[in-house]
């Protein structure tokens, strides 16, 4: 107990001074955790405010982002050629850093993905030696690949781990079944290091057909962790075989990377028998994350970044309500060998009205869940369409034509048009009235299309994926061609 | 054999059978009664034994060396410290702070009016005696509600035997230490003055009966209390008070006697641990006491034993 007290001081000084933490101080907590939890069954009574930090002080918080930013943007001008260069551009020096508030951030453009692939090695911070390289899960076109330091592969699934236990998201009894891509190095390697330090089990899986994946998960697996869409094809496998609850024994399933529709994720719900948690990451914000809350925030970890929302065609902050875009700037220590600032994400979001009802998680800052991403915006006369928009109704459909497939472009009158397959009509009469009165439904003026048996136009599946890398023209893939 | 030594150990003999047992069963009653707060993450273990015990050796030696305008206030933060985390689930915080403040005042004032008289050595053994009857109540349930078992308080009674015959026999630190409390407000024993004779009881004795009690009670519940509680007044109070009588060693000039209470205490408790994880099993562990507990309460329309909520 001592001992632990003094580990717990050292993380606490390390995350207040921002120096490096030590990962082995982290990985002995873990153990530490372990052992509390074997001996109470539940972590102590101050755990909320070890795990969420001083957020619920409005000043504290205030304070905490200014240090994060300042110590940030300390190390991005000494070690980072690509933000040298940047802040050297913005007039921004060492000096204007000491008294620099994150309100001034604007100052300094946004770093955008093209930016971050065409200058990829200028991002290596020079004084860090690069030991594991991750890449974002696009499907097409050149994707994005973070460098990692030995610090960063060793601190991040310490932090998760111990953060995992206390949660009680992840036990010693746990298996876990990892769906992820192959590409997706860093957060493979995180899930296997998280189960490793908690003394959990790991079965790597990737993204293989659904089928095996289903017989894998019916042999004891408690967590599964995938996207959205490779569950929605768990789900509609387990109910085409009949499965139920009961023949699982999952507890927790968690999903990222993608949009999860509440269809999806209650049907999930219903057929694992599962509570699923709808969680934020992405490759090159890495470490930070976010979890969603029972009415649907977005709840980013702000201990170990900052988030901003900007407005859609200009780099400003967005007013309460408005869709924006949302941009991170991880923080140092937590970001060690390729740090970004102020990285653009693409995704959509909302910042969350003032007089948005409380939730579980209210002591942590949030924005409403991700609607998509701003490449996939379609802009009608009535105003912006997002992806989730369009999910939701599909996804939602009597015919459940998980994981959903459809394009989404407004017409040359400005109306938005949404072209699906046939299949998604099954049930709802033979013409694609029936679609659009659903899309009707929920205020959203659409025209409905069948798509060609023999097309093959641009699909954009109901996620995340990327389709914009530069240089690279999204490949086309079939709208499954056999229900069309 | 003295009349006078005789008198005096069954002076000895009954305020230790009283402050021994009514430590032990007022850590256990806590036990069941109250929640202290703990840390987020966070389990005694074997390594804080040994911390523990580094104190208990640094500790007299700071105590004797330091001066009495030194060591009055260290002391009194000291106690009010303990007392406040124990009296916390108990108390609104103001009355805490006044049941604290009042106590540790009578102690001061007590000791420095009242001493020229028996009474006012008896009502300075009562105002010492509540402090720190309280105090190891206190920090008992610190350490048990901190995780420790009755294996890590069977080793701590085990180490305090040798740590005391040691420092009473061979460095005799400890009739120094007693030595230099005797008169002192904050003296860390209970004791009592009767006629000439003046019988007392150190607070880490107490502490540590009431630490082992606690860890056996949360460990194997009331069966345990039916075999620790005869052995805390066997070996304990009985033994220690009557060694005198047969053992001149610990007995300097007439009347002024240091016994080393856990030489007595500690094999015995040992024993009788290892006596227990054999017939008994496996320890509860603290989430399996306080379920048994609350299961136990339901059945008797008890409230469960919550933390009782304190404005901080």
């Amino acid at each position: 107990m001592f001992q632990t007290g003094i580990r717990q001081f050292r993380m606490a000084m390390a995350m207040v001074s921002g120096r490096r933490i030590r990962p082995e101080v982290i990985e002995k907590l873990i153990a530490d955790a372990a052992a509390t939890l074997a001996e109470f069954g539940a972590p102590g009574d101050d755990v909320r405010e070890l795990l969420e930090g001083p957020f619920a002080d409005p000043e504290a918080r205030e304070h905490f982002q200014t240090q994060g930013v300042r110590r940030t943007l300390r190390r991005l001008d000494r070690h980072s050629p690509f933000y040298r260069r940047r802040l050297a551009e913005a007039e921004v020096s060492a000096l204007d850093i000491k008294g620099f508030e994150p309100a001034s951030l604007h100052r300094i453009p946004v770093t955008t993905k093209d930016e971050l692939v065409r200058y990829a090695r200028e991002f290596v911070c020079d004084d860090v030696r690069p030991h594991l390289s991750t890449r974002t899960t696009g499907t097409t076109g050149k994707p994005v690949e973070i460098w990692l330091s030995v610090y960063e592969a060793r601190l991040w699934p310490a932090l998760a781990a111990l953060a995992g236990l206390l949660r009680h998201e992840i036990s010693p009894d746990d298996l876990l079944q990892v769906n992820l891509s192959s590409r997706a190095t860093a957060a493979v390697q995180h899930d296997i290091e998280v189960c490793r330090l908690v003394g959990a089990r790991t079965r790597v899986l990737g993204l293989v057909p659904a089928g095996q994946s289903l017989d894998a998960l019916l042999e004891g697996a408690t967590i599964l962790g995938t996207y959205p869409s490779y569950l929605a094809g768990l789900l509609t496998e387990a109910r085409a075989r009949g499965l139920s609850a009961r023949d699982f024994t999952l507890r927790r399933i968690d999903v990222a990377g993608e949009l999860l529709s509440a269809a999806v994720a209650d049907g999930a719900r219903e057929t694992f028998g599962a509570e699923v948690t709808d969680t934020f990451a992405m490759t090159e914000v890495l470490p930070l994350s976010g979890r969603s809350c029972e009415r649907g925030h977005l709840h980013p970890d702000l201990n170990v970044g900052l988030v901003e929302v900007v407005r859609l065609d200009e780099d400003a902050p967005a007013a309460p309500g408005e869709l924006g875009r949302m941009v991170v700037t991880p923080y140092f220590p937590y970001r060690d060998c390729m740090p970004l600032l102020r990285y653009d994400t693409g995704d959509l979001v909302r910042r969350l009205p003032e007089d948005t009802p409380r939730c579980s998680l209210a002591g942590i800052p949030g924005v409403s869940a991700i609607q998509g991403k701003a490449s996939l915006l379609v802009r009608t006369a009535d105003g912006p369409v997002t992806t989730r928009d369009v999910l939701e109704v599909i996804e939602g459909l009597p015919t459940r034509p998980w994981p959903a497939r459809f394009r989404a472009w407004a017409g040359d009158d400005g109306r938005l048009r949404v072209c699906v397959p046939r299949s998604v009509l099954d049930d709802l009469g033979s013409d694609t009235a029936g679609l659009a009165e659903e899309f009707a439904e929920r205020g959203i003026d659409c025209a409905v299309e069948i798509a060609a048996p023999d097309a093959t136009p641009r699909a954009v599946r109901a996620d995340l994926t990327e389709t914009t890398f530069p240089g690279a023209e999204a490949p086309a893939r079939p709208l499954e061609p056999h229900h069309v | 054999m003295s009349d006078l030594l005789v008198r005096q150990s069954m002076l000895q003999l009954a305020v230790t059978i009283c402050a021994s047992l009514g430590v032990t069963a007022a850590a256990v009653a806590y036990l069941r009664r109250y929640r202290l707060e703990r840390p987020a993450i966070g389990t005694f273990d074997l390594r804080d034994v040994t911390i523990l015990m580094t104190f208990i050796v640094v500790l007299p030696l700071f105590y004797l060396s330091l001066p009495y305008w030194v060591l009055t206030p260290f002391l009194v933060l000291t106690f009010g410290g303990a007392l406040s985390i124990g009296l916390r689930p108990v108390l609104p915080r103001g009355a805490a702070w006044t049941v604290i403040g009042v106590l540790l005042g009578a102690n001061l004032w007590v000791a420095r009016t009242m001493l020229g008289t028996q009474t006012g050595w008896q009502l300075y053994w009562v105002c010492v005696g509540l402090v720190v009857f309280g105090a190891a109540v206190c920090v008992s349930n610190l350490y048990v509600q901190g995780g420790m078992r009755l294996r890590h308080a069977a080793w701590f009674t085990l180490a305090l035997a040798v740590y005391d015959f040691t420092f009473s026999t061979v460095l005799p630190l400890t009739p120094k230490l007693a030595d230099r409390f005797q008169g002192h407000p904050l003296n860390a024993a209970i004791g009592m003055r009767w006629d000439v004779f003046n019988a007392a009881i150190g607070v880490g004795d107490l502490l540590a009966f009431a630490v082992y009690a606690a860890a056996a009670y949360k460990a194997y519940g009331a069966r345990a209390m039916r075999l620790v509680f005869p052995l805390v007044v066997v070996f304990g109070a009985a033994a220690p008070s009557l060694t005198p009588l047969v053992l001149h060693t610990f007995t300097r000039g007439s009347l002024n006697i240091v016994v080393p209470v856990q030489s007595w205490f500690g094999p015995p408790a040992f024993l009788l641990y290892r006596w227990m994880r054999a017939h008994y099993g496996p320890e509860r562990t603290t989430a399996q006491f306080r379920a048994d507990l609350d299961a136990e309460q339901v059945v008797r329309g008890l409230p469960h034993s919550q933390p009782v909520p304190v404005n901080n």
